[in-house]
């Protein structure tokens, strides 16, 4: 039964490991890319506060 | 009898639900001007676009839809989800109208729209997103209140509330911080959502097994099960329908494109896209084997949309339950805040462009685009309330997407390669979209024309809808005299 839809069987189990090793992937990079996308936003926002002083 | 223990699951529930709206209210305080709310000050990076783009686009409705079709279809009901990750692929790989639209530097396609074919367009097309995006989001709460009614047993009088409670702490971080709290939470809830996702998966797989499923698709739907051609509820009409579909939403559905244009340039765009494309798969397919296994413990149910959240309900053990209610809380608020954003973001912009003739402040900006997102929900509740729902949750969603996705995919490809294009092409195509999928709901539900309608079907009414918006573009530009006169400004 199982070899008659190998197509499926294939793709369930992709499903499973793909999505279970980006999840952990995603979770890591993920955190990083959000620090340091409020740090650029922390950045720009104190150097228009700057500038509006200048 | 569900195995939902309160105390256990109810915990893990409560904890997911504090740390989102932490996370959520901390974000608030960088959201100083309108780009920050609406497109996060472009600063997203790849893999918070591709844990945003994937939590946004699986909700509690896409897990009900996905879910029902494999209950209905079988595996082969798996195919739009294929057939959207193929188009999401090519389309990052290509940068196919994301490139040209991203490099443009606008906040949303109407405004692109504008530079090509002028205002009353831009408007137009900004009504038509507008109506066909919040048409499509009327069901979420209804479906997402029955998921966890269901799920967890409690008293059905008490989706309503349910619906409410969750609406109301969504819009609350949301209109506070906009796109940033968006994509932060976001981020957690595609963690929250994905551990759930997987576990429950390989417990139903281990449980249920994949030669009982196999079997039961067979015993019910033949040959049929495996094939979308050869389904007798699919057929190639299923297929072109599916993959005009996608490929449309794809290039233009305001939630998937906002994350292009939040991105911090275009080739991080891309590379959210075809990172995030085998998730469209995982998006169909892990619901489906949910759908499935529903299918073969309970046999025949009258309800087939309900199928899967009362099989979970008596299968998925105390802890895991916890686990499973978060995800699905996760998945539901990450599109309901994302949604409501977007529309919120193209009402602004574009449907009150006219009456921002001079230059609003930022504060004044970010009130209205608050008091907006405030106004959706309102709308969601009240339509989310009584909208009753007929035929498959897909179809619905499908036709009620058609009414922009058709027109504004046209007008999209058209804008970015299409040098004869104006504005007479523009509106012609936008009208003709607009009226074959109201026209198809409207006598759906009428009890004197709803044979009329099961005859013609969604699929052959959304592929005519495709092919004559295009055929309009073509036909009113070409008709328009002059049209060198219409060329305002080339998109980059």
């Amino acid at each position: 039964m199982m070899g008659n839809h190998w197509f499926w069987l294939t793709l369930t189990i992709a499903c499973v490991v793909w999505y279970s090793t980006i999840t952990i992937y995603v979770a890591i990079k993920g955190a990083a890319d959000i620090k340091h996308m409020l740090a650029r936003l922390e950045a720009t926002a104190a150097k228009e506060k700057g500038e509006q002083r200048d | 009898m569900t195995r939902f223990n309160w105390l256990l699951d109810g915990s893990i529930v409560g904890i997911y639900l504090l740390a989102t709206m932490v996370a959520g209210l901390m974000v608030r305080k960088y959201v100083g001007k309108v780009e920050h709310f609406l497109v996060a000050g472009r600063e997203m990076d790849v893999y918070l676009g591709i844990a945003s783009l994937a939590a946004t686009e699986f909700g509690i409705v896409t897990c009900m839809y996905t879910a029902q079709n494999g209950y209905e279809k079988g595996f082969a009901g798996a195919t739009p989800g294929i057939l959207m990750a193929l188009a999401m692929l090519i389309v990052g790989w290509t940068g196919f109208v994301i490139k040209p639209l991203r490099d443009s530097g606008v906040m949303t396609i109407p405004e692109l729209f504008e530079k090509r074919f002028g205002p009353r367009i831009r408007w137009a097309a900004g009504v038509v997103i507008v109506l066909g995006g919040l048409l499509n989001m009327g069901v979420f709460l209804r479906t997402g209140g029955q998921f966890l009614v269901l799920v967890s047993g409690l008293d059905v009088n008490y989706l309503e509330i349910m619906m409410t409670a969750l609406l109301v702490g969504v819009a609350f971080y949301t209109i506070l911080g906009g796109m940033l709290s968006v994509l932060v939470t976001d981020f957690l809830q595609f963690v929250v959502m994905s551990a759930g996702l997987i576990v429950v998966t390989v417990l139903i797989l281990m449980n249920v097994g994949w030669t009982s499923m196999v079997s039961a698709v067979e015993t019910h739907y033949g040959v049929g099960g495996f094939n979308p051609f050869i389904n007798p509820t699919m057929g190639w009409q299923y297929i072109l329908f599916n993959a005009l579909l996608n490929t449309a939403a794809v290039l233009t559905w305001q939630t998937i494109i906002a994350r292009v244009l939040s991105a911090k340039n275009t080739d991080t765009g891309r590379k959210v896209y075809t990172r995030t494309s085998f998730f469209f798969v995982c998006r169909f397919l892990i619901p489906g084997i949910w759908g499935i296994a529903a299918l073969a413990t309970l046999g025949p149910v009258a309800n087939t949309l309900e199928a899967m959240p009362r099989y979970l309900s008596t299968s998925v053990p105390a802890g895991l339950m916890g686990l499973l209610i978060a995800a699905m809380l996760a998945a539901d608020m990450s599109t309901d805040s994302s949604y409501m954003l977007t529309w919120g973001s193209v009402i602004y912009n574009d449907i009150m462009a006219p009456f921002r003739k001079t230059r609003w402040s930022e504060k004044k900006g970010l009130f209205w685009n608050r008091t907006i997102i405030a106004l959706i929900g309102i709308f969601l509740l009240f339509y989310g309330l009584w909208y009753p729902l007929k035929g498959d949750l897909w179809t619905y969603l499908g036709v009620t997407g058609t009414i922009y996705l058709a027109s504004i995919s046209v007008l999209l490809i058209s804008c970015c390669y299409w040098r004869r294009a104006n504005s007479w092409g523009a509106a012609t195509a936008i009208l003709i979209s607009a009226v074959i999928p109201i026209t198809y709901l409207v006598i759906e539900q009428l009890p004197s024309t709803a044979a009329l309608a099961k005859s013609i079907g969604p699929y052959y009414s959304g592929i005519a809808t495709y092919f004559l918006s295009a055929l309009a573009m073509v036909v009113g530009s070409l008709l328009k005299p002059s049209p060198r006169n219409e060329l305002r400004g080339e998109v980059a």
